[in-house]
């Protein structure tokens, strides 16, 4: 049993949207659609001021709304990985899923008619290669890892990681690192 | 806790619902396409990133004849194996609504109809002869944003019309650092940033104008525990990985250097043999700055004296692996009228940490030695003799500007003194892309003949006589370029996909047409192949090797340090500035623009999803845009507060030369006398259809200017007032 995560450490985002745009393609999705949305928070007073960006896409809850709320079954948890997937052939797009996401992280696509969110790039998780959005994250904000194995810089920052919000009881799998890092002095 | 604020109803939501499915404009629906897909095989392509001048190694990856997706060439040493999000999009450039996709010709009633190809070449033949007839060649210019391939047709091209004003587009960009960096050091050192133990930024972000290498660089670098210290006006996305921002009043940052050598000077914090063996004039220099104390320059900058020292001496301290980095457009480049003396403060106080060639310091980087035809077997024109339309290293005009780059916004204003008669322009929009767009489309009108080559209706091309259609960077090949940095390389872009528009042409075919049309055909009797082999002959790396690796990593021994002046040492006196006039040692000159308690300084730069505004067109970046507002305004809280105004308002800015009206982002990361206008919207071209009408041009504020010692545009050199107004 694997179960697959996705680590982001929101104190190396610099919000470039790389990973937006990498994932609209991998997915070919509709210029306007998207799996991934952004945060942005402001903290401080000038000059002493910090900001964050944070990007959100599908958690992986392995409680989650969107699959207790489908009507059809598309919205399902995969045994062989811990994703949340959504079968395309069974949505018929009442984006009941939608409205259930407490993250706002699962997107109706308007060309195909259907709601659908990050599916970890499974397509080339299965040939042995990254997420779109982790491969090409420019300061390795993103990483992907198997949390039943971690290893390499996902297991070194797997510490500090936590979810999102835990107080929405979905029990997510996305892990995230909030606080600025520090540099070792 | 921070994490309680991701609420549960976002604000911003990331499914606008009015724009259409751009992959349905073509010949299938994005549905239909998306069944076939499924089941395609795919193909990978070599390519360089057309995004901005960063040049990336790409592929990208074809299904069923079209662009599905692209990806970073991990040989490369500027992707890394990485694309920004402008890469990621900017292929599919080939599919946007906005393509010229004709030649065109401007109408007599201010339109453009179609015209062949045949028709186009011969009647810009005709009314070039007719110019360098009754003109002569020294009024014919060309300007472009510089690509191996323009590079070399034109060069071939412009000569045979025996004219030598060959202009890139720097005179907008990067031209004060260049020029200052020629009479200083020779050549650009960059900073080492993987070995640095204290890195200064100053105006530069490597988050937002992104090259995916150096912004990894930066993250890693600070991992390490390096100091880095950003100064900058706004708190830009690279202070995500800054140990400290510091935040300067615009067009300041020569005080603070001055202010820097003063204390290395005086704490004994220089490397002393380093000035001894390969410096000139450190005694002026500290005659020079014995007055600009930290506190005089905090007057100045805002920056506390405590700032400054703590800088000075962890540059000072750190040494040599210290520096400054180099900058590119800001505040160095060509944004404020002391831009030029700022890098070469830059460039001293650097000397002073004796850092040049040292690892974490400035190094010069490493260049492949390329080759050309064969001049005996494909004779070249002769050289022009005329002299530069554009006046760059003319004495008693811009002596000290490079010719390699020249002054491509001051075009106009030479048309309207009837001094330039013919433009052609390649790849570039200086309509849009330099101070006041008006006076530049006024002046360009001025000539007698102007051409535009580019993909998509850019402001430029919409002052033109003639607009040629070129296919966008997926659909061609272009001839090896050299890749330069710590080791050597060459790299190619490939052509990945069939023209999406049959009437558009790579550029090559498009010099060889124009020059047909003038009988200079003889200049290019060969193929692009062979210029590629002749390019790549030096290297022992074949043509067909490069096609199918697209970067291809060379061995080259470490050079000695050299600098490539006219003393032959790091000229902190300079000889040639003293010679035509100017300052021979960088001393304290106020920027011409100053915010006073009801005004800003109107400052610009870019996002990391968007290049100038060339990128503004494309739909998937324009859609980031327009979802997370990235077209407000930055206005300091503080300031906000005084002027009524709360996030989100929609507010006017005047200079005298336009009023505009913008949404405002309040916030605490911009100085209370900057307001930042991101550069890259404001498309006024209606043809570009997918742009027009987002966001607001800061050039559109700007006075026309050019800067007397390199020439560049000071565009950050004006005042704005903001004010509140009623939805």
């Amino acid at each position: 049993m694997r179960k697959y995560a996705l680590l982001v450490d929101s104190s190396r985002c610099i919000g470039c949207f790389a990973c937006l745009v990498a994932c609209q393609n991998q997915n070919e999705l509709a210029d306007d659609s998207s799996f991934i949305r952004f945060e942005e928070q402001e903290s401080g007073q000038f000059p002493n001021v910090k900001f964050m960006m944070t990007p959100l896409q599908c958690m992986h809850c392995a409680a989650a709304p969107c699959v207790a709320i489908c009507p059809t079954g598309a919205s399902a948890k995969d045994p062989e990985t811990g994703l949340t997937l959504v079968d395309r052939g069974k949505c018929i797009g009442c984006r009941r899923c939608v409205a259930a996401c407490p993250y706002n992280a699962r997107f109706y696509l308007k060309d195909a008619g259907i709601a659908q969110g990050c599916n970890l790039c499974l397509s080339l998780l299965k040939t042995g290669q990254e997420p779109a959005c982790v491969s090409t994250c420019l300061t390795g904000a993103r990483l992907f890892g198997d949390l039943e194995d971690p290893k390499g810089d996902f297991a070194k920052r797997l510490p500090k990681a936590k979810p999102l919000r835990p107080d929405f009881r979905t029990k997510p799998t996305a892990l995230y690192i909030l606080q600025a890092q520090e540099g070792p002095k | 806790m921070l994490e309680k604020s991701f609420s549960r109803r976002m604000s911003l939501k990331t499914s606008a619902a009015t724009v259409a499915v751009a992959g349905s404009m073509e010949t299938f629906s994005f549905g239909e396409w998306l069944k076939k897909a499924e089941a395609a095989e795919v193909t990978t392509v070599a390519s360089i990133c057309g995004g901005c001048s960063a040049w990336c190694g790409m592929w990208i990856h074809v299904k069923n004849g079209r662009i599905w997706k692209v990806s970073g060439q991990k040989d490369n040493p500027t992707s890394k194996g990485k694309l920004c999000a402008r890469g990621h999009a900017s292929a599919f450039w080939a599919y946007t609504k906005d393509r010229i996709t004709s030649p065109m010709r401007r109408t007599k009633d201010n339109w453009f109809e179609p015209v062949s190809w045949e028709q186009a070449y011969a009647e810009i033949g005709v009314k070039l002869k007719k110019v360098l007839a009754e003109h002569g060649p020294q009024t014919v210019f060309f300007s472009q944003n510089a690509k191996p391939t323009s590079r070399f047709y034109m060069q071939r091209f412009m000569d045979a019309v025996g004219s030598p004003t060959i202009q890139s587009h720097h005179s907008i960009c990067s031209t004060g650092r260049d020029v200052a960096c020629k009479w200083t050091t020779g050549s650009m050192a960059t900073a080492d940033i993987g070995k640095t133990k204290y890195i200064l930024f100053l105006g530069r972000s490597y988050a937002d104008g992104i090259s995916p290498s150096a912004t990894g660089n930066l993250a890693e670098t600070r991992d390490k525990g390096t100091t880095v210290v950003i100064v900058d006006p706004r708190q830009n996305s690279s202070c995500a990985f800054a140990t400290e921002w510091v935040p300067i009043r615009p067009g300041t940052d020569l005080a603070l250097l001055l202010a820097i050598a003063s204390v290395l000077i005086k704490e004994d914090l220089c490397d002393k043999a380093f000035i001894e063996e390969y410096t000139v004039g450190f005694d002026e220099l500290q005659k020079a700055v014995r007055d600009c104390s930290p506190e005089w320059a905090s007057e100045l900058t805002t920056i506390p004296p405590e700032t400054i020292y703590s800088i000075a001496r962890g540059l000072g301290k750190n040494r040599p692996a210290s520096c400054i980095e180099q900058g590119y457009k800001a505040p160095n480049g060509a944004n404020y009228a002391n831009g030029t003396q700022t890098f070469r403060a830059l460039a001293c106080v650097n000397a002073l940490l004796g850092n040049y060639g040292r690892d974490g310091g400035m190094k010069f980087p490493l260049s492949p030695k390329l080759g050309t035809l064969d001049s005996k077997v494909y004779p070249a024109p002769p050289k022009p003799k005329v002299p530069r339309c554009d006046g760059a290293g003319i004495k008693g005009e811009y002596p000290l500007c490079q010719t390699s780059q020249g002054i491509p916004h001051m075009m106009p204003k030479k048309a309207m003194e009837g001094k330039a008669k013919a433009g052609f322009i390649y790849s570039f929009n200086p309509v849009r892309n330099a101070p006041d767009p008006e006076f530049m489309v006024k002046g360009y009108r001025a000539l007698d003949l102007m051409v535009v080559c580019d993909i998509q209706w850019s402001e430029t091309a919409m002052a033109a006589d003639y607009v040629l259609p070129e296919c966008s960077f997926a659909e061609r090949e272009d001839l090896p370029t050299g890749i330069s940095g710590s080791a050597p390389g060459v790299g190619m872009r490939c052509q990945a996909i069939n023209l999406v528009h049959s009437d558009t042409k790579p550029f090559e075919d498009i010099v060889a047409g124009m020059a047909q049309a003038m009988g200079f055909e003889k200049y290019f009797s060969f193929s692009r192949d062979q210029v590629s082999e002749a390019i790549l002959a030096p290297t022992g790396v074949t043509l067909e090797e490069l096609r199918s690796k697209g970067t291809i990593m060379l061995k080259a021994a470490p050079q000695a340090l050299s600098f490539d002046t006219p003393s032959k040492k790091v000229e902190i006196y300079c000889q040639a500035f003293a010679d035509n006039g100017f300052s021979p040692i960088p001393v304290w000159e106020a920027p011409i623009a100053k915010a006073d308690r009801n005004s800003f300084v109107l400052i610009h730069g870019k996002q990391g999803i968007m290049s100038h505004t060339a990128t503004a067109n494309i739909p998937k970046l324009l859609s980031i845009a327009k979802t997370y507002n990235m077209d407000r305004i930055w206005i300091n809280g503080k300031r906000a507060r005084q002027l009524g105004i709360r996030d989100g308002d929609l507010v006017e800015i005047s200079s005298p030369l336009a009023t505009r009206r913008i949404r405002v982002k309040v916030t605490e990361r911009v100085h209370p006398e900057a307001a930042f206008l991101p550069a890259g919207y404001g498309n006024t071209s209606p043809l570009l259809k997918s742009a027009f009408g987002f966001g607001v041009n800061p050039n559109e504020f700007t006075p026309h200017r050019v800067e007397p010692i390199g020439g560049h545009a000071m565009m950050m050199e004006v005042v704005i007032t903001v004010r509140k107004v009623a939805d």
